[in-house]
């Protein structure tokens, strides 16, 4: 029984970081240019396919190809800002119809180049760790990179934006773009930096994640529904709420699935959310309401 | 063979054009009505003396579900390819090309009436293939009205309702008891068993079968079936709560190959040492480069490789297995999967049918697949079987075989019969079939 | 409070009369002009011109919902189970089936109506995917993830030799065009009424909609269950038309379509979200299906999408900040001028 519980919570800790590098974006671009952006799912599937093709495909090393997967990804979305996003900004639903048209786009782009079906990706390690001394227990050194990058890359993201000027700029433009502006920071140049950010991050979670979860074209689907829950249970504004929330969801839904089953770990998941939107309608830590 | 891919960027490219992106596009521009450039057309082989024969393609090819229909109507492009190429089919003294037209049903069942009356009316199709479940209730009313003949591949749309509409090759989840049945001759020591399917309709007629299958061979189930929505991604905690009942053997149901994958790998770090048992195992070369040789070895499921030399039998009825296997490994390179022969697999059986009456009339192609109650499965002579369990004689069901991974390539071991199995344990079957509210006065 | 102002120049009344009265001849001839599949075509095109009208009266209130498309399912499932399972006589249960949708809004807006714009949003989306969970997990009465298959749909009319089966697409084309029809007057005189203007003035100032004694939250209640009962009448009718609904049929992917027929078309005028339906669905089923880019569909839809919002953005500017401005100082029009140009009305000013 201890084996088991041990067990679930490594799984919850790995689906805790998987879900927060994907939320903290999410949470960062919402934060700075008020829109939803609902390509967020195909941010991550880019990163996955990145992997696909440059480690799975033409041999690559397995995290030369993660960090292009990277940089890759964060053009994707100083290029998304740039044309689709920069028009739409504070404009919630326009945002959302040019983010779901991008979506579309990515998704079908991906099936001409790749085909409909899951991919294949080499696992780079098959190196497992018994952390507690205890043969039950197990945690494989590719959930533990998972794990690892989003402690380091989230920390780093922590401290940018509390201790470098950029960083204090973008903040400023999260809590309010027009005194921002006033105050002579360039919006474009912090929705560019969040969006490189945030697809950044997706694109990282997607390329270190692909050789563990069903790599398809439409991968984003299944995380961008969890990650709104996390958001929204996190409080819209906030990154550290995003952050608590991908921890409290993870754990609820990891043991509610293992002890229960996936399906009413679903339906918690969603009531947990409800019930504190009932009673903080605002989130864990959110404080105010752009949409 | 090898199923593993290289692909470059100039593969991809060509992946692109291939995939019909660039001709599609072109026939737009063109202004044609487009009706034939939607369609599979025999690659303007057809002789124009000879006459044609269309057949319509109802199934997803977009969204989630496509991975169920893209793939089936690649197979049936090569089909056409061969059939016509070689004279068309015979009907009546006469020599038909065949063509397919698609449409894409998206998995919805408004699409899937529009465009079912499409086929039917506007491009006058003589047969229709369908993936089946959301999509066909509206079909199967189409169906009885204009006496269309329609395929489905999840017999679980038959209902004493649905005269015209056959499963003739694939008879899920029925054929997983072969793989079970199988296991407990050869490792009579596996007395428990943990079972996880996805929640959906093809999930729980599975789980169904596989406990009925279990019972009949004697092994206890030590937990309740575990599901999941097809939504999951990360398969560590649903390991971990199979793992923890110290269960024998682990039943991957019917997941698909999406879920088999991290599931297998999750058994694998997480340190199963027992059997593992599956519908499908599809890219299974992957799921070896994932775990070891060594952890899949005796992992059983129900779908060979088709370069498997025991498909040469002479009972088998799918034509040229091995260069159909092939052929389709070089023109879509990893795309290859269960559904990608099964449609084939019923054109083989509708040509023999049309060949037979003579006609290419749906009623009397139907008439004859079904003379004598027995028809060509792509694994044997079979029956047309079906009024228990689904309240019509109108699946296909004879041998089925029992795949088991060994030094890293899957083996047919045997190919064994449902209805043998059936009639041995039926009311185990219909017990279960009921508990999970399959049976089909349950299903209306 | 203005009044409905409904009083126009009778000469005036002359124009969008007879354009209206074009365009119904226009849509009682179509369906004789058209092919077998774009009959099929039509009749879901009606039913979802019902769903975006009834989304749109929401939207008035200023809330965004992700969960219309379960409402719709809800009026559908009900339906569609009052038929089958009770026996109800089919026009009675859509009616019966729409009232249940409202009734389960009215329940949802408890919760929801604590929250706004975004949250609210988001919360909408919550509370439809449990309904869509409860819908796959209890197979007694629901189904499960299969759905309710064998849905009685409208009897059949005999008149002397004439015989009206309402499976043929045509016959219910009328019906729905008739249902449709009904519903959006009703739906034009509401929003016309003392209740419509109550739902802008809450939208663009609800502080001082407070002030002067509306209440704001009985108001997004109202326009809720008002916009639910609708959605659930669209859904009945599809219900009954297809014979199978099941959970899949209402998810979010559906709603998203809603949205963007709804926001391309634009939500400022009552004609809007008509237009973008219409527009969008003959692109989608009619063009792209007829150049045969299957697999490139949603490519192409996608950069529709796009050009769409970037480079024609009627359809979005009431949207805007913008016009959040422009309309600061006039809590009282909530109408733009070239609603009424789009409308077919004379200008008032």
């Amino acid at each position: 029984m201890i084996d088991l519980l041990l067990q679930t919570c490594i799984n919850a800790i790995y689906a805790a970081s998987f879900m927060a590098l994907i939320a903290v974006g999410l949470v960062l671009i919402f934060g700075v240019m008020g829109i939803i952006n609902f390509a967020h799912g195909e941010l991550y599937m880019l990163g996955a396919y990145v992997v696909v093709f440059l480690y799975a495909d033409n041999r690559l090393p397995f995290f030369l190809a993660v960090a292009l997967g990277l940089i890759f990804v964060g053009l994707v979305g100083i290029a998304m800002e740039r044309t689709l996003f920069r028009p739409m900004r504070d404009n919630p639903l326009g945002g959302l119809i040019v983010s779901i048209g991008f979506l579309l786009i990515l998704q079908s782009a991906v099936v001409m180049g790749f085909g409909v079906r899951m991919e294949h990706i080499p696992p780079p390690t098959q190196v497992i760790f018994h952390p507690f001394g205890l043969e039950g227990v197990v945690l494989p050194l590719q959930r533990l990179y998972v794990i690892a990058a989003a402690v380091l890359l989230l920390g780093a993201l922590g401290i940018f934006l509390r201790k470098s000027r950029l960083g204090w700029a973008l903040r400023a433009t999260a809590q309010d773009p027009e005194a921002a502006a006033l105050q002579g920071i360039s919006i474009n140049q912090t929705a560019r930096i969040a969006m490189c950010i945030g697809a950044g991050l997706a694109g990282v979670a997607g390329a270190l994640t692909a050789p563990l979860v069903r790599t398809y074209p439409y991968m984003g689907h299944s995380v961008i529904v969890t990650a709104f829950i996390i958001i929204i249970v996190g409080g819209i504004g906030s990154l550290e709420g995003a952050v608590i929330a991908a921890v409290v969801y993870a754990f609820v839904h990891t043991f509610v699935t293992t002890f229960a089953d996936g399906v009413i770990a679903d339906i918690v998941g969603l009531l947990l959310m409800l019930a504190v939107l009932v009673v903080r309608p605002t989130g864990l830590r959110g404080t105010r309401d752009r949409a | 063979m090898s199923k593993s891919k290289s692909r470059s960027i100039s593969k991809v490219l060509d992946g692109v054009s291939r995939r019909g992106f660039l001709r599609g596009t072109a026939a737009g521009v063109a202004g044609a009505a487009g009706v034939a450039a939607a369609g599979v057309s025999g690659s303007g082989r057809a002789l124009a003396a000879d006459k044609t024969v269309k057949i319509g393609f109802l199934a997803p090819l977009t969204g989630e579900v496509a991975a169920w229909g893209l793939p089936g109507l690649y197979g049936c492009e090569i089909w056409a390819e061969w059939v016509n190429g070689s004279g068309g089919i015979q009907v009546g003294g006469e020599s038909y090309q065949v063509e397919f037209v698609s449409y894409d049903n998206e998995y919805a069942p408004d699409k899937a009436r529009t465009g079912a009356q499409k086929l039917i009316h506007e491009d006058e199709v003589k047969f229709i293939m369908m993936l089946g479940g959301d999509t066909m209730p509206p079909v199967v009313e189409i169906s009885n009205r204009t006496g269309m003949l329609v395929s489905t591949l999840l017999p679980s749309d038959l209902t004493p309702d649905t005269p015209n509409l056959i499963a003739p090759c694939e008879v899920h989840p029925i054929y997983n008891v072969t793989g079970v049945e199988w296991l407990a001759e050869a490792k009579p020591d596996l007395k428990t068993a943990v079972i996880c399917a996805q929640d959906d309709a093809l999930g729980r007629p599975s789980v169904a079968t596989y406990l009925a299958a279990f019972e009949a061979a004697g092994i206890e189930l030590v937990d309740e079936p575990l599901f999941f929505d097809i939504s999951t991604t990360d398969f560590a905690p649903v390991m971990t709560s199979l793992m923890a009942k110290n269960p024998d053997i682990i039943c991957l149901d019917t997941c698909y190959a999406d879920f088999v994958h991290p599931l297998t790998e999750q058994a694998f770090q997480q340190g199963f040492k027992g059997q593992m048992i599956s519908c499908t195992a599809d890219f299974y070369d992957q799921m070896i480069a994932k775990t070891s040789a060594e952890f899949l070895e005796g992992f059983v499921f129900q779908f060979p490789d088709f370069d498997d030399p025991a498909l040469n039998e002479s009972f088998v009825n799918f034509q040229k297995p091995n260069a159909f296997f092939s052929e389709y490994a070089k023109r879509w390179p990893g795309e290859w999967g269960a559904v990608s022969w099964e449609y084939a697999s019923i054109m083989d059986l509708w040509r023999a049918g049309a060949e037979a009456a003579g006609s290419v009339e749906p009623q009397e192609v139907l008439t004859a697949m079904k003379a004598g109650g027995t028809g060509l499965h792509a694994f044997g002579e079979a029956k047309w079987w079906g009024q228990e369990l689904f309240g019509i004689d109108n699946a296909l069901v004879g041998n089925w075989p029992v795949v088991v991974i060994e030094n890293g390539k899957a083996v047919i071991k045997e190919y064994r019969s449902i209805p043998d199995w059936w009639s041995k344990h039926k009311d185990i079957m219909i017990k279960h079939f009921e508990a999970m509210g399959e049976m089909f006065y349950q299903r209306t | 409070m203005p009044k409905g102002g409904e009083a126009k120049p009778t000469a005036a009344l002359w124009k969008p009369a007879l354009l209206l009265i074009a365009v119904y001849a226009g849509l009682i001839v179509l369906p004789h002009l058209l092919s077998f599949s774009q009959k099929e075509i039509a009749v879901f095109l009606l039913i979802n011109v019902l769903l975006v009208v009834s989304y749109r009266v929401l939207t008035l209130t200023g809330e965004w919902s992700l969960g219309h498309a379960v409402i719709m399912g809800v009026g559908a499932y009900a339906s569609a189970l009052y038929a089958k399972a009770l026996g109800v006589p089919v026009p009675l249960a859509m009616l019966l089936g729409a009232a249940t949708a409202g009734l389960v809004a009215y329940v949802l807006s408890f919760p929801l109506f604590r929250m706004k714009g975004f949250y609210f949003l988001i919360g909408s989306f919550a509370a439809g995917e449990v309904i869509r969970l409860l819908w796959k997990r209890f197979r007694d009465p629901f189904g499960g993830p299969k759905g309710i298959k064998g849905i009685p749909g409208l009897s059949d009319i005999e008149i002397g030799t004439l015989k009206i089966a309402f499976w043929d697409p045509v016959n219910y084309y009328y019906v729905c065009l008739l249902v449709v029809t009904l519903s959006l007057v009703v739906l034009y005189r509401l929003e016309r009424s003392r209740f419509g203007l109550t739902f802008h003035a809450v939208h663009w100032q609800d502080k001082l909609a407070e002030s002067v004694g509306v209440d704001t939250r009985r108001t997004r209640t109202l326009a809720f269950v008002v916009a639910s009962v609708f959605g659930g009448l669209a859904g009945a009718l599809l219900a009954h038309y297809l014979g199978t609904i099941n959970p899949n049929r209402f998810d979010v992917e559906e709603m998203v379509f809603v949205l963007i027929w709804v926001i391309v078309g634009g939500t400022s005028t009552f004609f809007g979200p008509i237009i973008g339906v219409v527009v969008l669905t003959i692109v989608n089923e009619m063009v792209l299906r007829e150049m045969g880019v299957d697999q490139a569909r949603p490519l192409i839809y996608g950069a529709i999408l796009i050009a769409s919002v970037l480079f024609l953005p009627q359809g979005l500017e009431s949207l805007g900040p913008k016009i959040k401005r422009l309309f600061a100082g006039r809590p009282d029009r909530p109408d733009r001028p070239d609603r009424r140009q789009l409308a077919g009305e004379p200008s008032r000013d």
